[in-house]
């Protein structure tokens, strides 16, 4: 039981006491849900890979977006981590490629372009038939910083970089408004 | 009598971690209370009223609530953005670099309004001139000022005779510049050489805007960087995560320095 809790306190989010309750609710599961769950564990790091074009987590490489021939192969949108790809698709207005970091450059927590996948960004860049690059980092230090680094090392003068516009969030409001995210919104502004 | 129930500061945000569903943990730096970790509820929202406010290397007026455990943002209002300075991947790197040693030397409850300052002024230097190093040695000497941790500069720290002029050796442990006659048995010992001595006596008694005019030539530079730096990571007691993406990025941008 105590290990239980200790392994669950582990995980992001959860704290000692949510770690608790999460055993409680456990120990009371029927036993077939309660195998089901640590099969449904052991299975996901048995089975889970990195898609070799998009780096994202998929039990089957290439991924089903990679592989699908309808997709536009001459765009690479690239993202902080898995959830961002979620969150694109569900959007429904990307129908290019994905390319997910697993992070961003965070020199103070040890975080180099090294423990990022990086390299392989660069080395799927380089094939000719990518034109455009929408760099999709957040607008944060980390993620701009990020961004900056991929801009620097892509080594093509003939590809089209972007960045998703920054501007104000929906629902939220000038006057709460950062002068940094206000001024970005301003060189953003779209004609009406 | 019980302590006010909010109150106001002024910080410098150092860095932040996600906290539970939509909060942050926001670790900043504080002109009369040090460094102060504090929650900013809601802040990943991106209709928060703080997004945007908490960036790391922005300087921020900011009320505050004591909490049960830790603090909590409930106001912030940016005072200066150095918005030119995240504009520039060199830049950015130097500010993280000068982020991690003030949270690795700013203490909790303990005001430094010092440090507070000389954060804010190194951030302004290299906002200026992101290509010179100058900024982070003065600021690397300053925050051991600050610190209560100067190195001598003017006396042997073993016989205390004024040091004459020529090469001497240094020893962060000991505290500062020895002369050829003392050769205590220590580790640390390293050679400094005349000039390299005469542009830390030049840090220590001149404003940043002068210091950074200097522009030593590469021997020199890598001389001054490799001093105080070994220097400030011994106080630090260990080493400085965030030197070896610049460190990187300098190896990109002068190859022929570092063979
Ligand atoms: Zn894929
Ligand atoms: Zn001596």
């Amino acid at each position: 039981m105590a290990r239980l809790v200790q392994e669950l306190n582990r995980l992001p989010g959860i704290g000692p006491k949510s770690a608790q309750r999460l055993a409680y609710y456990i120990i009371r599961l029927p036993d077939e849900d309660a195998y089901a769950l640590a099969d449904a564990v052991t299975s996901v790091k048995q089975n889970i890979v990195y898609c070799e074009g998009c780096q994202n987590l998929t039990d089957a490489s290439p991924c089903q977006i990679c592989a699908d021939p309808r997709r536009d192969r001459t765009i690479l949108c690239v993202v902080e981590d898995p959830l961002d790809v979620l969150a694109m698709e569900r959007t429904r207005s990307f129908r290019g490629l994905y390319h997910v970091l697993h992070g961003v450059i965070s020199p103070i927590n040890g975080i180099g372009p090294d423990q990022l996948k990086l390299k392989e960004l660069f080395i799927r860049v380089a094939d000719a038939e990518v034109t455009e690059l929408v760099v999709a980092t957040n607008p944060t230090l980390e993620g701009e910083a990020t961004a900056m680094y991929i801009r620097r090392h892509q080594g093509r003068d003939d590809l089209k970089i972007t960045h998703l516009a920054r501007g104000l969030p929906v629902g939220g409001s000038l006057e709460y408004s950062d002068e940094t995210t206000l001024s970005r919104a301003f060189q953003g502004r779209q004609e009406i | 009598m019980a302590p006010p129930r909010t109150y106001r500061c002024e910080a410098i945000i150092l860095g932040y971690t996600p906290l539970r569903e939509a909060d942050l943990l926001v670790t900043m730096f504080t002109r009369d209370q040090g460094k102060v970790k504090a929650v900013a509820k809601g802040a990943r929202r991106s209709t928060s009223k703080l997004v945007g406010h908490l960036e790391p290397l922005t300087v921020v007026r900011m009320s505050m609530a004591h909490g049960r455990n830790m603090d909590i943002i409930s106001q912030a209002e940016v005072i200066r953005s150095f918005s030119e300075l995240k504009e520039d991947l060199t830049a950015i790197a130097k500010g993280q670099y000068l982020a991690e040693l003030v949270d690795g030397f700013g203490a909790e409850a303990s005001a430094n309004p010092g440090l507070f300052q000389l954060m804010i002024d190194t951030l302004g230097a290299v906002e200026a001139d992101s290509a010179s190093d100058m900024p982070l040695r003065f600021f690397e000497l300053h925050l051991l000022q600050v610190s209560g941790l100067m190195p001598e500069l003017y006396h042997c720290v073993e016989c205390r005779n004024e040091l004459e002029p020529d090469a001497h050796r240094f020893s962060p442990n000991m505290g500062g510049t020895l002369c050829l006659d003392c050769s205590p048995d220590d580790a640390h010992l390293r050679p400094l050489s005349l000039r390299a001595l005469k542009v830390l006596r030049l840090l220590d008694r001149s404003e940043i805007v002068e210091s950074c005019r200097l522009s030593p030539d590469d021997g020199l530079a890598a001389e001054l960087k490799s001093l105080l730096s070994t220097t400030v990571s011994y106080w630090l007691g260990k080493e400085i995560r965030s030197n070896s993406f610049l460190e990187r990025l300098n190896k990109e941008s002068h190859p022929e320095v570092y063979i």
